[in-house]
């Protein structure tokens, strides 16, 4: 299936990393919901394993299909995902509630888990383009309305979080893309004093949490009660942890959230500083490893893919572990490969798989 | 070298993650360690019941029950309708009480909430029979305070109620904890430590719900002190019934060691009100009844003209300091004129010549004002004083008063003005600016009785196992020659012919005593008596108060007749 000279370039490492990560993710998935004795065939484990082997037929499909066959038609999914997500909106104001997913079968699914890799793909086709003229600032507007759909969209599902991710992924996809520097700066000062804006329309609970974030102790029982108890877990797994299936916080329910957003106040308390920050270097690998793809592509359109899927992972795991020990705001934002769930274990595969691609044909241009 | 930007910025937030990481776990993890488990460790109180309150010979005056209460569990609810029918069969609910009942519920949607409280033994029997299957409801046991005789000897118990957030601050470091019931008045109050049980607890990990996940250790309650008193029952009882509905007091002591065997105050109030729910009405109608004034105890805390029972202090500072003697007579013409002003004596016709013996037995006001002002009111102010007047006997009660033993220093410090010599014809016959309290009257003829030996007035014989030491009567400054006089007189009061006190003579118990009768601004004259008997050798000592109870010869000395022959029945006399 593989050309040879493509095989010699596969990152056997990047992979091992991977799946290291996604076996931590199981450990702490089954400490995490062990006390809701279900049936093992039921469990969270369980179907995070099976979305797993789900996730390996797309990283398959990802890496055996040339990127340039995405690039190339980056602009239909894009449309296709965009759809999707009015789609759940709409779909969301019928049952008059928010509602980001929707279910095939068994299975929620959640486009706007997928918004981030549309959006690299049509920028990184866009950009790629253009990479003689891209210090233009003609060629700001079209990636601006890119980003500027998918984020009020998301925006409104409501997922501040995701939107949010948007923004790293926009700018580091222009710099790399050769836009002015200049215009980049405008942009983000243009963006910062839009903020006031911007708040207007978040929903009450959304700016709860961010003020609690300035403070969690305004609302210690409700949006502040998650930082609380997230923080306690954290500290108290000291240097070496409580021991797996033995933290206090996770396994007497002081934790919400835990299998999925807040999954590493629970390998904080249980595996402490040393598994924590383990953790952490792992995934400092896998953006390295990214970026280093990215370096080495000489290709504009695999450069850009490359670094819009590092900084995706790199800013996933800043934020979601800045938020289980108060640094950033709880937006609600899983943790690649660890958190439970469908959509952003398979999101995050082909995330993966798509840098692998570029990682494998970098040499064939 | 813009890729620079981004791979710098990255770094560098990978590095404050760990650097924040490591100030979290490492650094702070002493702090957050023990928030972790002040989070899942809990203390489970268990109640150390209170001890019991019995009488000198064991028997049970006030102590615990069983109460039940009806509790449900929001969350465990299932089949509403078999819960409404069996709460209105058994409980008698309304569909209205129900609803309301399970909105207090869900707002703590885990915790058992008590739905009825204190239902009767039957009830909750039932209930456990037809609702054992129903998940969430379930019934309670708790101990209730249970004082037997209701109202009888309710100002002698005192009553229990909640610890007040300001207690709570001050007491928190002896192991009080909220919702903890303290005493409130009488024994309650005043042993309040010793009756007290110390709570127990169970130390359990629980969930975010709170909820018990397992048992780490158990430390056992131990119970409060019972506390023996020196009360016996049937006195108690038998005072209670005398004094009936009139407002007063009566105490009875043995003189010999100041042991208070019965100790009556009424209108009295039922403590048990206090420890019953629902009764907040009751509680604010008690404590707000300015007429009968139910809570405050008359017998120590309660502040009257003593009138003529004061009669043996003025005779004792006459006889001490040789004003009087024992045949000095004064003629009593019905009257008594100092100046323009006229004293009356009670009798308008006069009583003719007396001595001290014939004016104690007649209680003859103007052989008083004139011994009265023959002693000055300074020799009359140390004897009122000698006598525990204007001073606390130290009984072991809450809230005991002290009342007024006036004198010349006392009305220019607190009426600002000099003594007239009318105000000591007024004292001389326990009138004026004098205020005492029953348990003074009490006392004072105790140390009459025990031949010039006060002693110290108290409730508490034992504590648990421990004999409280009562404390060594102490000797008077008075001659015995005074109090043989006086006694005499007062022997006379009961048992002459003609005695003012003569309804307090009781077959086969020689009594003695003396009537007064006080008049006050407010209204009809207060009634007192006080005695004792036998005569030769005093074993009971009575005072019998009667706010605005009219002429002390009357009822009160009736009562005191009762009661003696109540302390002959109980084989005490």
């Amino acid at each position: 299936m593989f050309k040879r000279s493509i095989l010699k370039d596969f990152d056997k490492t990047f992979i091992l990393v991977v799946l290291l990560i996604f076996i931590i993710g199981l450990l702490t998935i089954y400490s995490a919901t062990q006390a809701r004795d279900l049936p093992f065939s039921e469990s969270f484990f369980v179907r995070q394993v099976i979305w797993m082997s789900i996730a390996v037929l797309f990283i398959i499909i990802a890496l055996v299909v040339s990127y340039y066959r995405f690039i190339d038609i980056a602009y239909v999914i894009y449309v296709l995902n965009i759809f999707l997500l009015i789609f759940v909106l709409l779909l969301g104001k019928a049952r008059l509630g928010a509602q980001r997913w929707f279910s095939i079968g068994a299975f929620a699914f959640q486009p706007s888990e997928f918004i981030k890799l549309s959006l690299i793909l049509v920028l990184s086709g866009y950009v790629g383009a253009r990479k003689d003229t891209m210090a233009r600032a003609g060629n700001m507007i079209i990636p601006i309305i890119l980003l500027g759909i998918p984020f009020v969209f998301v925006l409104l599902q409501p997922d501040l979080g995701t939107a949010l991710l948007l923004i790293p992924i926009f700018f580091s996809i222009l710099i790399v893309g050769g836009a002015d520097m200049r215009y980049i700066i405008g942009m983000v000062v243009a963006g910062l004093s839009a903020v006031p804006v911007f708040w207007h329309f978040l929903r009450d609970y959304q700016k709860q949490r961010l003020l609690v974030f300035i403070d969690p102790n305004i609302d210690p029982l409700g949006a502040g009660y998650t930082i609380i108890q997230s923080k306690i877990a954290v500290g108290s797994g000291g240097l070496i942890g409580k021991g797996w299936l033995n933290g206090t916080q996770n396994q007497l329910n002081f934790l919400p959230e835990r299998h999925t957003d807040f999954i590493f106040s629970v390998i904080g308390e249980e595996f402490g500083f040393i598994g924590a920050s383990a953790v952490v270097l792992l995934y400092l690998v896998l953006v390295k490893k990214a970026f280093t793809i990215a370096n080495t592509t000489s290709d504009m359109y695999g450069k850009c893919i490359a670094t819009g899927v590092g900084v995706l992972l790199a800013m996933q795991v800043i934020i979601n572990i800045g938020m289980t020990i108060g640094l950033m705001p709880v937006v609600g934002i899983p943790l690649p490969l660890v958190s439970y769930g469908g959509s952003s274990l398979l999101s995050t595969m082909i995330a993966v798989g798509l840098l692998l691609n570029v990682g494998m044909r970098r040499s064939t241009f | 070298m813009k890729d620079r930007i981004i791979t710098g910025l990255i770094s560098f937030l990978f590095v404050l993650l760990l650097a924040s990481l490591f100030y979290n776990q490492v650094l702070r993890y002493f702090y957050y360690s023990k928030l972790s488990k002040n989070n899942s460790i809990r203390i489970l109180p268990i109640d150390g019941p209170r001890g019991k309150i019995l009488d000198r010979n064991a028997q049970v005056l006030v102590t615990n029950r069983l109460s039940f209460d009806a509790a449900i569990v929001y969350q465990e609810l299932g089949d509403r309708e078999r819960l409404f029918r069996v709460l209105g069969d058994t409980l008698a609910m309304t569909d209205r009480d129900i609803l309301k009942a399970l909105a207090k519920a869900q707002k703590k949607p885990y915790a058992p909430v008590t739905i009825a409280e204190d239902i009767s033994k039957e009830k909750a029997m039932a209930l456990e029979e037809s609702g054992c299957d129903i998940p969430g409801l379930r019934t309670e046991t708790r101990s209730k305070r249970d004082y037997i005789y209701k109202n009888s000897g309710a100002h002698l118990f005192g009553y229990l109620s909640e610890i007040t957030e300001d207690e709570l601050l001050d007491m928190k470091d002896y192991g009080y904890r909220s919702g903890d019931l303290i005493g409130r008045s009488g024994v309650e109050k005043y042993y309040n430590a010793d009756l007290r049980g110390i709570d127990g607890g169970t130390q359990i990990e629980v969930d975010n719900r709170g909820k018990e996940m397992r048992s780490l250790g158990v430390k056992e309650p131990s119970s409060g002190k019972d506390v023996y008193l020196t009360i016996d029952r049937s006195i108690q009882l038998a005072c209670d019934k005398l004094l009936g509905d009139r407002k007063g007091a009566a105490i009875v002591m043995d003189p010999r060691n100041g042991e208070i065997l019965a100790l009556a105050s009424h209108p009295a109030f039922d403590p048990n009100i206090f420890v019953k729910p629902d009764t907040s009405q009751e509680r604010l109608g008690l404590l707000r009844d300015k007429v009968g004034r139910p809570m405050s105890d008359r017998a120590i805390s309660g502040l009257y003209p003593p009138g003529s029972v004061f009669k043996i202090v003025t005779a004792a500072a006459g006889l001490e300091s040789n004003r009087i003697s024992k045949n000095t007579q004064f003629t009593c013409m019905g009257s008594f004129r100092l100046g323009k002003a006229k004293f009356d004596c009670w009798k308008k016709e006069g009583h003719g010549p007396q001595n001290i013996v014939g004016g104690l037995k007649y209680s003859c006001n103007v052989f008083f004002y004139n011994t009265g002002r023959t002693v000055g009111v300074d020799l009359i102010e140390n004897y009122a004083k000698i006598f525990g007047f204007g001073k606390l006997t130290g009984i072991d009660l809450p809230d005991e008063v002290k009342g007024i033993a006036p004198g010349r220093e006392w009305k220019r410090v607190y009426r600002k003005s000099a003594w007239y010599e009318g105000e000591t014809i007024n004292y001389a016959i326990g009138q004026g600016y004098l205020m005492v309290t029953p348990i003074q009257v009490l006392n004072m003829m105790a140390s009459v009785a025990n031949n010039g030996m006060i002693v110290h007035p108290h409730v508490v014989k034992r504590i648990g196992d421990d004999f409280v030491q009562a404390q060594k009567p102490k000797r008077l400054d008075i001659k015995d020659s005074t109090i043989k006089i006086i006694r005499q007189g007062l022997f006379e009061v009961v048992n002459g012919e003609h005695g003012t006190g003569s309804r307090a003579l009781v077959e086969g118990v020689i009594a003695a005593g003396k009537t007064g009768t006080a008049e006050n601004p407010l209204g009809k004259t207060h009634a007192w008596f006080s005695g004792f008997a036998p005569f030769d050798d005093p074993k009971i000592c009575v005072v019998v108060f009667l706010e605005h109870g009219g002429k002390g010869g009357l009822e009160p000395a009736g009562i005191a007749g009762g009661i003696f022959k109540e302390a002959k029945n109980r084989g005490y006399l």
